[in-house]
């Protein structure tokens, strides 16, 4: 039961890091859309849809409104997807060994997995639009309230194995029962917490379309908005690997991988067409009442028992 | 694609920039003046029995990420300063659909006190879209008309016959 490894250079740009993680992101966004299409029995979207998407917004004019910071406004979108894309080199993609590996690298990824929504947050308040304030407070928000019982809950394992390592955690996930079985209540709070971080329904109060217009991408055209997709691509690939690696027994080999992140998946895409949309007083009060509170029972719980 | 010397990189480039264009028209639909009848159409349209996201389309909310503006109804004097900020704040390239015979014409409203007139009066139109109000089959297949155009190059001004979806 052990990871293979590959060349630094080819892990920066090819494998884990580069290309493969921008395909394997427009391939579980099309696999989410298609998923959900079918269960609201409509056929869906073809499969180069997201791809498609990306080149038509990359090829098309950016507007820059007034009123805003031009600096800012360029740079954001580049630093959400460069973070993002940053965050893949310290996690198990595919079941390899991660690229780069040092003590703590787990609290690294879970702050780059956040800079996502900072800078989304960032480019709602820096321009002049009603809606993308407003959009902007909500994502911030929602930060706030997700983040604590995320990180709560992705401690759980951590402590169990003794290390903030991430491949350490991996490893001692193979050797031993699924913490999904073990763990039940972090598992469900992380798969949540991951659901509130990607804004998917029922946590897309940020950029709910049929109050705010777009959230906090609305004065955002072509390239910025093609960018900022695909950093939130990348991220949804990026999260399920580490749900499926911290709770799902380890991801030992690219099969391992596929079956396991494909399953949460659909999971996902399940919960998302159930529930509508929760107001943004309700989804902190959901985090800071019950997914808090439940993910320091779990962590009471694994101190006792440890 | 307005300036494209004829270099083979060049070629593939407008390639690849076509198939985009064609594969992932997003629209945002505004209704001008119109009764109501043609938008009921248009979600029609859009609800999973039509499900236009085989085709690509989706609906948007900010005009910023649309490519296509689907424009129901007469354009009248209020809403005439309207219709041409949202077709501003659209990026390039971008195209008008107007659905429904009061978009073409002015219908039943033409000659009003408070009607501009016709939507081409307003923005420059590359489908229409005739019907009181036009069936939902239509109203696809004006999407589908304006995409196969593209292919060519530039948008042609294509008209949908009323018994085209029959």
């Amino acid at each position: 039961m052990n990871n293979l490894t590959v060349h630094p250079l080819i892990a920066l740009l090819l494998f884990p890091g580069g290309l493969f993680l921008l395909g394997g992101g427009l391939l579980y966004e099309w696999i989410d859309r298609k998923l959900v299409a079918r269960f609201q029995n409509r056929l869906g979207p073809r499969w180069f849809q997201p791809l498609a998407d990306l080149v038509k917004l990359l090829a098309k004019e950016e507007i820059t409104p007034q009123g805003v910071n031009r600096a800012l406004f360029f740079i954001l979108p580049v630093i959400a997807l460069a973070s993002a894309l940053t965050s893949a080199l310290y996690v198990p993609i595919a079941g390899f060994v991660p690229a780069s590996s040092f003590r703590g690298d787990l609290i690294v990824t879970l702050y780059l997995l956040s800079v996502l929504t900072l800078c989304l947050g960032l480019a709602g308040a820096n321009t002049m639009n009603r809606f993308a304030l407003i959009g902007a407070t909500r994502t911030l928000t929602q930060l706030f309230s997700y983040e604590a019982p995320f990180l709560l809950a992705l401690l759980g394992p951590a402590i169990v194995t003794k290390s903030w390592q991430i491949m350490t955690i991996n490893y001692y996930a193979q050797q031993h029962t699924w913490m999904a079985i073990t763990q039940p209540i972090g598992f469900v709070v992380a798969l949540v917490g991951l659901m509130g971080k990607l804004e998917l329904p029922p946590f897309d109060a940020p950029e709910a379309e049929t109050e705010i217009v777009a959230g906090a991408m609305t004065e955002y055209s072509g390239r910025g908005l093609a960018l900022f997709h695909l950093g939130k691509n990348v991220e949804l690939f990026i999260g399920l690997t580490m749900v499926a690696a911290f709770y799902l027994g380890g991801l030992a080999n690219p099969l391992e991988f596929l079956a396991k992140t494909l399953g949460l998946l659909v999971v996902l895409t399940v919960l998302q067409s159930l529930f509508a949309r929760l107001r943004i007083d309700q989804t902190v009060g959901l985090w800071w009442r019950a997914g808090a509170l439940l993910a320091l029972v779990q962590l009471v719980v694994v101190f006792l028992l440890r | 694609m307005e300036f494209s010397p004829d270099t083979p990189w060049q070629k593939v480039l407008d390639a690849v920039r076509r198939w985009a264009r064609i594969n992932s028209p997003w629209a945002i639909h505004y209704n001008s003046g119109s009764c109501n009848g043609c938008d009921i159409e248009i979600l029609a349209t859009l609800t999973p029995r039509y499900d236009l996201e085989r085709f690509g389309v989706k609906l948007q909310g900010s005009p910023r990420h649309a490519d296509i503006l689907i424009c129901t109804g007469p354009v009248t004097r209020q809403s005439r300063e309207r219709l041409l900020r949202i077709y501003e704040q659209m990026p390039d390239p971008k195209f008008v659909v107007a659905v429904g015979s009061c978009g073409l014409s002015g219908g039943a409203f033409r000659g009003c006190y408070n009607i501009v007139g016709d939507i081409s009066e307003v923005v420059p139109v590359d489908v229409f879209i005739p019907g009181c109000p036009p069936r939902p089959e239509a109203i696809i297949f004006g999407m589908v008309k304006l995409l196969e155009s593209l292919k060519k190059g530039k948008a042609e001004v294509a008209t949908v016959s009323e018994g085209a979806h029959a």
